[in-house]
């Protein structure tokens, strides 16, 4: 299946968390728009990811088996939401999906997909201590990179550098 | 004994103990088995059979710090690996030496200015004796660096105090 195609069934499955689709688009001399380039995403609802990545698995259609990729992107310093972006991927029908979470920068809490792939627990480690956020229901949420003492979340676009560390100087 | 064998009649050896002793440490310089980042990779080619590291008796690589003489700081020095790597280093027993390899380990390298957890230099946490150049450096890079060590040995006294003792 094509994205459409995945959209559709999405839709008629009535995928719990599905909010629409986000595509590439060319750009736009008429209303200044600059246009995206990328993958085509579909738009869920952070709280409910976990329930949705449970039917993309569990659906006969889709059978999305394997989790590629959790991650998050920081669009601007100024910018109100982080992406919660996520890729699946489905070994026996040979298709993706890229899933894309907008999570409010004031509430950076979302429940953790673990139960449903268990491929996502170094993930959300990475994820959490690289943009803050708190994954609900992780069976081991320590830093997997940093250090257990790191201040701050690296990955952030407003993200401070450290001018010491334990003593040892970062300038 | 290559080097004595015959050298002298009637089995009489007369020479100064600085020069026995470091002839003796400068030819068995034991690295470290420890490797941090691609550097590590241009270690191992010098170990290998084309570049030969045990040519200057310098191939044994240990796998505890407390049989070794050398550190070869080979790659990126994060903080959190820093801190074990300061460990190690005061698990080897003196005299010991550091080699800083590469760009990472002197000074930081190319996470200079965005390595938000990338020590500037393996200098900040251990005294370094010497610094190797590149990134990575070139196998021969690393053969002069021990040569340079080697030199450095060379003219160390056990009489006189050195100017640093680790």
């Amino acid at each position: 299946m094509d994205f459409h195609g995945i959209h559709d069934r999405l839709k008629a499955i009535d995928a719990p968390g599905l909010l629409g689709v986000d595509l590439p688009r060319p750009p736009d001399k008429e209303t200044k728009d600059p246009g995206r380039a990328g993958d085509s995403f579909v738009l869920v609802d952070p709280q409910r990811m976990v329930d949705f990545l449970g039917l993309c698995r569990d659906d006969e259609a889709l059978a999305f088996e394997v989790l590629a990729d959790l991650t998050a992107t920081d669009p601007a310093a100024d910018a109100s939401e982080l992406w919660i972006n996520v890729n699946i991927l489905s070994i026996e029908h040979r298709h993706r999906l890229a899933i894309k979470a907008m999570l409010p920068k004031d509430a950076l809490s979302m429940p953790s997909s673990v139960p449903i792939y268990r491929a996502a627990q170094w993930h959300e480690r990475e994820c959490a201590e690289m943009f803050g956020v708190t994954f609900r229901g992780h069976p081991d949420p320590r830093n997997i990179l940093l250090p257990d003492d790191w201040v701050g979340y690296p990955m952030r676009k407003d993200y401070e550098f450290p001018k010491e560390y334990h003593g040892i100087s970062c300038e | 004994m290559g080097l004595l064998q015959n050298q002298f009649d009637e089995n009489v050896l007369t020479t100064r103990v600085d020069w026995l002793l470091n002839w003796a440490r400068l030819s068995s310089i034991w690295p470290m088995t420890f490797g941090l980042a691609c550097c590590a990779i241009e270690m191992m080619a010098v170990g290998a059979a084309h570049h030969d590291l045990d040519r200057f008796g310098a191939g044994a690589f240990r796998a505890t710090p407390r049989q070794a003489d050398l550190m070869i700081v080979a790659g990126t020095v994060n903080f959190k690996m820093g801190e074990r790597v300061k460990r190690l280093y005061d698990q080897m027993p003196s005299p010991k030496y550091v080699i800083a390899m590469g760009a990472c380990a002197t000074g930081g390298g190319p996470y200079y200015k965005y390595g938000y957890t990338v020590m500037k230099g393996v200098d900040r946490i251990i005294p370094v004796d010497v610094y190797i150049a590149g990134c990575p450096p070139r196998p021969e890079a690393l053969l002069e660096g021990l040569m340079k060590l080697q030199e450095k040995l060379r003219n160390s006294s056990v009489i006189r105090k050195p100017a640093r003792t680790a």
